[in-house]
């Protein structure tokens, strides 16, 4: 009977089938939709399609004051607002030739790299989650509570914070916040071999990521791969290091790159590793701040009145938790922008999203795109 | 053969220190470390030692408030905000008069003399994006986030919640009928109106 059913059927006839991943899909991390040509379970290319959280933020910027910018781009990032923050008052400050008092870069800097810490345990809990490991989730989120509460305690706020103003930040930090800082600290870093235990290690984590997606060096440079996924990939450039702003070259830290050691150089877990390793260098930057932070001096000292920045053009590019964050504003001498242009690492993370993931299966392409932990806020803006 | 069977020995190795520490955590539970029932009880807000001279920060995101008899309807606020969800209207009255028609008090409890009399002051508080932003620029420091360092002047109040959408925008001004505001600026203002 068989023989005869698969006569009348004829041969098996196999065609390129298009999955739809997304909008709404858990492991997407936000609104993005997926068109998966797939033969059989094997993925053959990954169109993204983006654009469902379209803000106009960088339309919108050109008809608000400078000041009013700031609380929009928290909601690019949301997950690194302080860094988003930071990366528009440098390129303001260069732009208007201000001068902000020491205090203030050293409070800057503290917050930028709580926040990415606390944005990287986010990346590698729901990593986690997205490769089916639950509990290391629970943990990060635990200890990224902290982080928030830190936050919560400074300005009132703990997700968007419009922190750090034009010449200043809105908030001094609290007398106590030195021993609550070191407490935290002091409580983290035993955590993160904790969290090595639990999932770095796991060979199960460690099957489903390493060897999977890689992405060699030159790939991600001609992308424009920026961040910890460039940095995955062997290529040691920080623009905390490399162009320093604000302050950073007055901290000593390393530049952690991927190594290849549990699979090839560039792959998830690479990626995965260099976020681990990047928190590290954030308590010691934490911890090398608040040695050195002079005390005193009113952190609105610089803030002017009336932000007018002179005509003229400025492009200043920070590094926030997921790369090169770019602001390029052009100002024709009032006091709104004329044009606003926001460099998003994320956009340039999720365009190699494609050729990096072709001939793998369709729940390495859930694996590849957690790794390279892009944020639709940001992409969208 | 034997990498498979490495393979598996690594998987259910790592998989039992996985468990150890999900165990020793449940071993040396702490306090707090259970979860909170949330309506009953609630987090502590942080304590906040500020220091200096500036306990005058408004180091709270809660509910907007406006303290009606301090406004002296500047509008500074309604232009900073970068969401417009703060709507002012005046109407023109004598300095430092008081008008009770209308709730209206002349002077402010810095000792302004106020010149305008409100007629509407609406935040909509989802609209708002609690930036912040309107509490700085205000000259009378009446506009104000609820709670923490200002609970003295309002109790905190950030779980707000309505079932109309409508309830959310938040209506400062005096209640007033336009009669009264009509009688009450033409009276003041008689001569400079008709004339």
């Amino acid at each position: 009977m068989g023989v005869a059913a698969a006569k009348e059927i004829g041969p098996v006839q196999a065609e390129e089938m298009v999955l739809n991943i997304g909008p709404q899909h858990p492991s997407t991390h936000g609104v993005l939709r997926l068109k998966v040509k797939t033969d059989g379970e094997i993925v053959s290319e990954v169109i993204p399609y983006i654009g469902y959280l379209h803000r106009c933020f960088e339309k919108h910027a050109e008809s608000i004051t400078y000041e009013q910018v700031i609380p929009f781009t928290d909601r690019c990032d949301y997950l690194g607002s302080m860094n988003n923050n930071f990366g528009f008052a440098v390129a303001m400050e260069e732009l208007m030739d201000i001068k902000v008092p020491e205090r203030v870069e050293y409070i800057r800097i503290i917050m930028a790299e709580l926040n990415r810490i606390a944005s990287h345990l986010l990346a590698l809990g729901v990593y986690g989650l997205d490769v089916g490991a639950f509990t290391p989730f629970l943990h990060m989120f635990r200890d990224r509570e902290r982080i928030l509460d830190i936050f919560e305690l400074t300005c009132g706020a703990r997700l968007l914070y419009n922190y750090m103003w034009v010449g200043g930040v809105s908030h001094d930090l609290p007398r106590n916040f030195d021993s609550i800082c070191i407490d935290f600290l002091d409580y983290f870093e035993p955590k993160i071999p904790e969290f090595n235990e639990l999932l770095t290690t796991n060979k199960i984590f460690i099957e489903r990521t390493a060897d999977v997606g890689v992405m060699p060096a030159e790939v991600a440079i001609s992308y424009g791969v920026s961040g910890p996924n460039l940095r995955g990939s062997g290529v040691k450039w920080d623009v905390r290091r490399d162009e320093p702003y604000s302050i950073y070259d007055k901290f000593d830290f390393e530049i952690p790159v991927g190594s290849g050691d549990v699979g090839t150089l560039g792959d998830c877990w690479d990626r995965y590793w260099v976020r681990m390793l990047e928190m590290m260098e954030s308590c010691k930057i934490i911890r090398q701040a608040l040695k050195t932070i002079p005390e005193g001096g009113d952190v609105h000292q610089m803030v002017p009145k009336k932000i007018r920045p002179p005509k003229g053009s400025i492009y200043r590019r920070t590094e926030s938790p997921r790369g090169d964050l770019g602001y390029y504003i052009i100002s024709d001498g009032s006091e709104i922008p004329f044009r606003m242009k926001m460099r998003s690492p994320a956009l340039t993370a999720l365009s190699v999203l494609d050729e990096i993931s072709a001939g793998w299966m369709i729940s390495d392409v859930i694996a590849i795109l957690g790794s390279l932990d892009i944020v639709l806020g940001e992409i969208d803006r | 053969m034997r990498a498979y069977l490495r393979t598996i020995w690594e998987s259910v190795s790592t998989l039992v220190t996985g468990m150890t520490i999900t165990w020793r955590h449940m071993v040396n539970i702490r306090k707090g470390n259970v979860t909170l029932q949330y309506p009953e009880e609630r987090w502590p807000r942080p304590e906040r030692d500020i220091g200096f001279d500036q306990d005058d920060y408004n180091v709270i995101r809660s509910r907007l408030h406006v303290d009606m008899d301090d406004c002296i309807g500047c509008l500074k606020c309604e232009r900073v905000c970068p969401v417009d969800c703060i709507k002012i209207e005046t109407e023109k009255v004598d300095k430092g008069e008081d008008i009770p028609d209308v709730g209206h008090t002349g002077i402010t409890s810095n000792g302004t003399k106020k010149a305008l009399l409100l007629t509407r002051f609406d935040i909509d508080m989802t609209e708002c994006c609690y930036c912040n932003l309107c509490t700085y620029p205000c000259p009378e420091e009446c506009i104000y986030m609820t709670g923490g360092p200002n609970s003295e002047k309002h109790p905190i109040d950030y779980e707000f919640s309505q079932f109309d959408r409508n309830d959310m925008v938040y209506r400062f001004a005096k209640e007033a009928s336009e009669e009264q505001v009509e009688k009450a600026t033409c009276v003041k203002n008689g001569e400079k109106k008709n004339g």
